[in-house]
């Protein structure tokens, strides 16, 4: 019995909190995603290299002295004119063309690859490793958490709670929902659908790059650091329904369990294969995902 | 009676000897100046123009993006290396190419055309993903290190034999063997066959309403193209000399994309040149920075903006009405 309660403590317990962490900052990533999905019927090929410069930016700050707590908002608000700037300039320019699914995927990609190799020529391929903004540990339930991650659990837990509240209980939120909707409808009661879009893209990319400032100190931050991880909020946006707020969270929580698990149990080395076979055998058996789209229902 | 779809393959044709000719005066002064690098460099461009091939049969004809092309590349690439590391005989490693290409083709039909539209670009991409991360924690196929060691294979043709170490030599075979597969894939899609997977692209719930089963063109089109890209990575080992993991990842499957698109997507000839424009654009732009991606990322995103048919969607009609002319006079 004992040896049980043990290894619940000693090994089960520290996955599931790392787990946790990573699915947390996941979950942000791909509420980004979804948003952008759910209203523009945009797959942006470029949230990764966002998440990225989120980081970098949060890297950069600190080396002239902002302190954390500073850019946690810092960041995020210096994305959003970066991704209303993007939404307006690029993909309006394609919006209206014959297969806009495809049309935005290829230039969002090519903006990426862009936006990648410019943080490459300007720090270095190199990873760097912030400080532990918050050092130390706690112990709950025999269990010991190191500082940071509990912080980034709670304060990204926040973060979700607030966009999910944004989204469902505020005017604002009804108007992204009516025009994720029926865009036609929404305009023609008065609703600027085309400054709703930048907006809403805008948002999705500053919780992209809220979740690089919130990771940094935890992964090392390095140009090609979205790559990876976007495949993962890709995952997750596909299995929890591509445009649901839901979906993301449920599915975000999920996915990284089992990667958390199947690690513990197989190799950490196989939980991505496993991952990713989750999200095909999704697509071929319910392509619409766990929940419905944003505004339906 | 021609028409619109036979009238440009025949331009396409005719872009295709243009650059057959390129070729040939390439490989010639390569061998005058006994260069290996560039004939190296063009060999590669050529190899991955295959892979950009089989993208724009499902992108350009089909109308399926296809994000995870390169899984059938590189395992092409890997049956090849297996095979030639096994028994260095080029045909082996063809047939073996072939059959995977055609077998993992039939699997990947299977499971990508359950869904349409963005959910097949999606669940191609997955896909690869899965395969790519299997062969990179495989030990036995080298892990992440790639498979090593591939011997230098003779090209046997019964009157005379090609060397893959010979850079004059198996540059001049691989441009025969693209230009086939280039052939081929011209050759289907002028067929009733092609015609139907245009319409498929056209307007998909249409045509069920005609009386053909879509269903079944596009898992042929999907083979197709997996066969094209497989035989196309079977030639990679013999030209590096091994096989990694790299080809199976998103940035091969994305570059052929780019290809494609910069290129002309629904053109085939402008794969190629596409790949042939990339290499030259990677190889002079990275002369004097590493970072070149920019300007490919650039010149990419100024193409789907502005030119959404591509560099041939731009030359191929006028050679087109160059063509038209010439036949009515």
């Amino acid at each position: 019995m004992i040896e049980v309660l043990d290894y619940l403590q000693f090994v089960l317990a520290p996955q599931v909190v790392t787990g946790l962490t990573l699915g947390v900052a996941v979950i942000l990533v791909a509420l980004g995603l979804t948003i952008i999905f759910g209203l523009l019927d945009v797959i942006n090929m470029s949230h990764g290299e966002f998440y990225a410069l989120g980081a970098f930016m949060a890297l950069a700050l600190s080396w002239i002295g902002v302190p954390f707590w500073l850019l946690l908002v810092l960041v995020p608000l210096a994305m959003l004119p970066i991704g209303y700037l993007v939404e307006r300039s690029l993909i309006q320019r394609v919006f209206n063309s014959k297969d806009r699914h495809v049309t935005t995927l290829l230039l969002t990609f090519g903006f990426g690859l862009v936006l990648e190799e410019i943080i490459k020529l300007l720090f270095g391929p190199n990873p760097y490793k912030p400080e532990t903004p918050i050092r130390g540990a706690i112990e709950v339930f025999g269990i010991f958490i190191p500082n940071y991650r509990l912080f980034l659990i709670v304060a990204g837990g926040a973060v979700i709670v607030a966009v999910a509240l944004i989204v469902y209980r505020t005017r604002w939120g009804a108007i992204v929902r009516a025009a994720a909707f029926d865009r036609h409808m929404a305009a023609s009661l008065g609703v600027p659908v085309h400054r709703v879009y930048a907006i809403a893209f805008a948002f999705g990319v500053a919780l992209a790059g809220l979740a690089g400032v919130l990771l940094a100190p935890i992964y090392s931050v390095f140009p090609t650091m979205g790559r990876d991880f976007i495949l993962l909020a890709f995952t997750v946006v596909i299995v929890g329904g591509m445009g649901s707020i839901a979906g993301a969270v449920v599915a975000g929580l999920f996915l990284t369990q089992v990667q958390a698990i199947a690690s513990l149990y197989i190799s950490p080395v196989w939980s991505d294969p496993i991952v990713f076979g989750i999200m095909v055998i999704m697509l071929m058996v319910r392509p619409q995902g766990l929940y419905g789209r944003l505004g339906h229902a | 009676m021609r028409d619109a779809l036979t009238n440009s393959m025949r331009a396409s044709h005719v872009l295709a000897l243009v650059l057959l000719a390129a070729g040939l005066m390439f490989a010639a002064f390569g061998a005058v100046t006994n260069d290996t690098f560039y004939l190296r460099l063009a060999t590669e461009a050529l190899i991955f123009g295959g892979l950009a091939l089989a993208v724009d049969i499902l992108l350009g004809y089909t109308g399926l993006l296809s994000l995870g092309q390169a899984m059938f590349f590189g395992l092409g690439a890997y049956v090849a290396a297996v095979v030639l590391i096994a028994i260095p005989s080029f045909w082996l490693a063809f047939g073996a190419a072939l059959v995977a290409g055609i077998l993992t083709g039939l699997i990947g039909g299977f499971i990508a055309n359950r869904v349409r539209g963005v959910y097949f670009a999606l669940i191609t991409f997955g896909m690869a993903q899965v395969v790519a991360k299997v062969i990179y924690n495989t030990r036995s196929l080298g892990a992440s290190d790639g498979l090593i060691g591939v011997p230098i294979v003779k090209i046997n043709f019964g009157l005379f034999a090609v060397s893959s170490d010979n850079p004059v030599g198996f540059f001049l075979f691989t441009m025969a063997y693209v230009g086939a597969l280039y052939l081929i894939a011209a050759y289907i899609l002028d067929t009733p066959f092609g015609r139907l997977l245009i319409a498929l692209k056209a307007n998909e719930r249409r045509v069920p309403f005609l009386g053909y089963h879509a269903t079944s063109a596009r898992l042929a089109a999907y083979v197709l193209a997996a066969t094209i890209a497989s035989l196309s990575g079977a030639l990679y080992p013999m030209l590096r000399g091994f096989a990694s993991p790299e080809l199976l990842f998103f940035a091969t499957s994305g570059n052929a994309v780019i290809t494609v698109i910069t290129g002309g997507a629904g053109t085939l000839i402008g794969a190629i040149y596409g790949s042939v424009l990339l290499t030259v654009i990677k190889s002079y732009v990275g002369s004097w920075t590493e970072h070149h991606l920019i300007v490919i990322g650039i010149l990419f995103m100024l193409v789907v903006i502005f030119l959404p048919n591509g560099l041939m969607g731009v030359v191929r009609p006028w050679v087109e009405k160059l063509l038209a002319r010439k036949t009515r006079s």
